[in-house]
C-alpha cells in the first residue's frame, strides 16, 4: 500500500514546481472534481482490501466521476441550483463508507488472530 | 502478486494526478483568498465608517471656515498697499491654477458610465467597467489639448490628485466615486472635443468596450475648487539659482 503514498507525494511534487493554477472561476469545478478522485482512490484501496481490484473498472470509474462531477456543477451554475451538492453528498457519503471497509480491512490484516476467535 | 502491483500502481497514477489538482486548487484559493467575513466585523466596520465620515465632515466644515478667515485677512491687507494688492493679484492667479478657487468658463462635460451590453458568460466583466486607467487617460487627454482646469465628478484634480481603483470603486483625492463618471474640463471647447474624438483616441479606445461615453460642449461650466486640506511636510521651497 506503498504505491499511493508515493504518487500523492510525486503529485504534489509536480504541482509544487510546476506554475500551475486554476482559474478563480474553475475553482468549484476543481473542488468537485478533487472530491470525485479522491472517492475514486478510497473505492481501489478497497477493491484491493476485497479482492475484487479491477484496472479497467478503476480507470474508468475515475474519469467517469469527475467528469460527472464537473457536468453537474456546470449544469447547476446553469440552472441556478447548486446540484453540486448532490456530488459533495454522494462522494462525502461513499468515502467514509469506503474509509470503514479498508479499516476492517486493515484490522483484519493486523490481528488476525484475534478475528478468528 | 501481479495483480495486486498492477492495481497499487493504477492508483498511485489516479493519486498523482490527484496531487497536481490539489496543489493548483490550493493555489487558487490562496490567490483568491477567503471571502468571507463575520457579519459582526462587517457591523463594526460600518460603524467605524459612519465615525470616520461624521469626522470627516466636520473638518470639512472647519477647513471652509479657515479659507474664509484667509480670504478675509488677505482682503483686509490688500487695502493697506498697492505692493500687497499686487501681491494678492498674483496669489489669486496662482491660487488659480493650483485648483484652490472655484471658477467658470467654456469647456467640456464627459459622462463616462459602465457599459450597458448584457454580459456573455465566461467572459471577464472587467473589460466592460470603467478603470481608474480610463479615466486617467482621459484626464491627460484633456491637459494635453490644453484644458485649464479638469474635475472628475465635482472633485478638481490638482497636482497631487491621485485616480486610483479600489474594489468596485475609484478613488479620486481620496473619495470614493462610483460610476456614472462626469469629468468636466475648462478649455477651448472645439479642440476639447477633437481631442478626445481623435482618431485611434480614447473614445474610440473605450468605444470598443461598450462603455457608454457621452461629451458635452458647454458655453458655462462650474468648476469647483479643492476642497481637501494641504499639508506639505516634506517639501521645502528652494528659491531662484541656488540648487542648480
Amino acid at each position: 500500500m506503498i504505491y499511493p503514498l508515493i504518487g500523492l507525494i510525486i503529485g504534489l511534487f509536480i504541482g509544487f514546481i510546476s506554475p500551475i493554477s486554476i482559474p478563480v472561476k474553475y475553482s468549484s469545478y476543481m473542488s468537485i472534481a478533487i472530491l470525485a478522485a479522491l472517492d475514486s482512490v478510497f473505492g481501489g484501496i478497497r477493491a484491493i482490501y476485497e479482492n475484487n481490484f479491477d484496472v479497467n473498472i478503476f480507470i474508468t470509474g475515475f474519469f467517469a466521476n469527475t467528469l460527472m462531477a464537473g457536468f453537474l456543477t456546470y449544469f447547476g451554475d446553469r440552472l441556478g441550483i447548486p446540484i453540486y451538492l448532490a456530488a459533495i453528498f454522494a462522494f462525502g457519503v461513499r468515502i467514509f463508507q469506503n474509509l470503514a471497509i479498508i479499516r476492517r480491512g486493515i484490522i483484519k490484516h493486523i490481528f488476525p488472530k484475534k478475528d478468528q476467535k | 502478486m501481479n495483480d495486486k502491483n498492477k492495481a497499487g500502481l493504477s492508483i498511485a497514477l489516479v493519486c498523482l494526478v490527484l496531487g497536481m489538482m490539489l496543489v493548483a486548487q490550493f493555489r487558487t484559493t490562496q490567490i483568491s483568498g477567503s471571502a468571507y467575513t463575520s457579519h459582526q466585523r462587517a457591523q463594526e466596520i460600518a460603524q467605524e465608517l459612519k465615525n470616520i465620515t461624521d469626522e470627516r465632515d466636520m473638518l470639512k466644515k472647519e477647513v471652509l471656515n479657515l479659507r474664509l478667515r484667509i480670504d478675509e485677512y488677505e482682503n483686509s491687507a490688500s487695502k493697506i498697499s498697492s505692493l500687497t494688492e499686487a501681491m494678492q493679484k498674483e496669489l489669486e492667479k496662482t491660487r488659480m491654477m493650483a485648483g484652490l478657487t472655484a471658477g467658470e468658463g467654456p469647456g467640456v462635460v464627459i459622462t463616462l458610465d459602465d457599459s450597458n451590453v448584457p454580459k456573455q458568460p465566461g467572459e471577464d466583466p472587467n473589460l466592460y467597467l470603467i478603470h481608474d486607467e480610463d479615466i486617467l487617460r482621459v484626464i491627460n487627454e484633456l491637459f494635453a489639448a490644453g484644458a485649464e482646469a479638469v474635475s472628475v465628478n465635482d472633485l478638481r484634480i490638482v497636482a497631487t490628485s491621485e485616480v486610483r481603483c479600489v474594489g468596485p470603486t475609484i478613488i479620486v483625492n481620496s473619495i470614493r466615486l462610483a460610476p456614472p463618471f462626469t469629468i468636466k474640463a475648462v478649455g477651448d471647447p472645439d479642440v476639447l472635443e477633437a481631442s478626445l474624438k481623435m482618431r485611434g483616441g480614447i473614445i474610440e479606445y473605450l468605444e470598443v468596450y461598450n462603455i457608454q461615453v457621452s461629451i458635452k460642449k458647454q458655453d458655462k461650466i462650474q468648476m469647483p475648487a479643492y476642497t481637501r486640506p494641504i499639508q506639505l511636510n516634506y517639501l521645502k521651497p528652494t528659491k531662484a539659482g541656488e540648487n542648480q
